[in-house]
């Protein structure tokens, strides 16, 4: 009972949350109240029982991609071209569209029967590392997947900072500071 | 009544529709970006809602897997804000109807 109104607590945050990064106009206010969808979210991660993860959401989205997205906002200065409408005519056809086929996947969803099985384990520390790095147990998979990601992020990385920096000595970027 | 997993799972349906909603309608690349964001956070909330459903060793996969799609979306939002910047500096806009001749 106590789970049930912590959990409707938490999706009302969430939901609201979601709706103002729908509704709201400038892109830092979106960011700000995504952030609060995220921690929310995080939130019910630990509330049914993925306590890492909650965490790791903390750390990853609300810390790390949201600073991203407040930092680049920021250094755009993104409110410069918010005088286009915020939706257009393509956006009458999409918003209902997009309800009605949530309709029709929460009406299958409703019918499937789904319960909670009593002998599911907690997404703790010493599950989620044993089963991340406990080689001789678990096997491979998730350790080489590990690893994978890890080359995934160095190559994200190296492409952000081929792609934004700017080209030294290069005409454009001449032409960009003897304009700013 | 009791928490049912068909709760979280209507969430995260919520969740998701929104954020389509958000990266389809809104013609400001940020709010783009973010609108991804909120669709891939609404499916980490469904991987997590079902794996509580299955017993348990079986559990553990639905658990494991939503770190590796976050650290993926943080890769995903790196290289996604690099290219916002890229290409506002050859606009100087961030509109996405303005992106429209495919060029560059």
């Amino acid at each position: 009972m106590l789970a049930l109104i912590y959990f409707i607590i938490l999706a009302v945050i969430t939901l609201g949350a979601a709706a103002c990064v729908l509704l709201s106009r400038h892109p830092l206010y979106g960011g700000l109240s995504l952030i609060v969808s995220m921690v929310s979210l995080a939130g019910i991660y630990g509330l049914i029982g993925s306590p890492f993860l909650g965490v790791v959401q903390v750390m990853v989205y609300a810390g790390a991609i949201m600073m991203l997205v407040t930092f680049v906002i920021m250094v755009l200065n993104g409110a410069r071209d918010s005088k286009t409408p915020m939706f257009d005519k393509v956006s009458l056809f999409i918003i209902p569209a997009v309800i009605v086929l949530a309709g029709l996947v929460g009406f299958a969803l409703v019918r499937s029967p789904l319960a909670f099985d009593t002998t599911t384990l907690r997404g703790s520390v010493a599950l989620t590392s044993k089963t991340l790095f406990d080689v001789a147990q678990t096997g491979p998979g998730y350790f080489v997947l590990f690893e994978i990601l890890g080359l995934l992020l160095l190559s994200a990385m190296v492409a952000a900072v081929l792609l934004a920096k700017k080209r030294l000595g290069s005409v454009e970027s001449e032409n960009m500071e003897d304009k700013h | 009544m009791e928490l049912q997993p068909i709760f979280i799972q209507l969430l995260a349906l919520a969740l998701f529709a929104i954020g389509i909603m958000v990266a389809i309608s809104r013609r400001n690349l940020f709010f783009v970006l973010m609108g991804i964001e909120l669709a891939l956070n609404a499916v980490n909330l469904s991987f997590v809602g079902f794996a509580k459903t299955l017993p348990d060793t079986m559990s553990v996969a639905g658990q494991i897997i939503p770190l590796f799609s976050i650290a993926i979306a943080a890769a995903e939002a790196c290289v996604g804000f690099a290219m916002v910047i890229f290409i506002f500096r050859n606009r100087e806009s961030i509109d996405a109807d303005t992106y429209s001749d495919m060029r560059g």
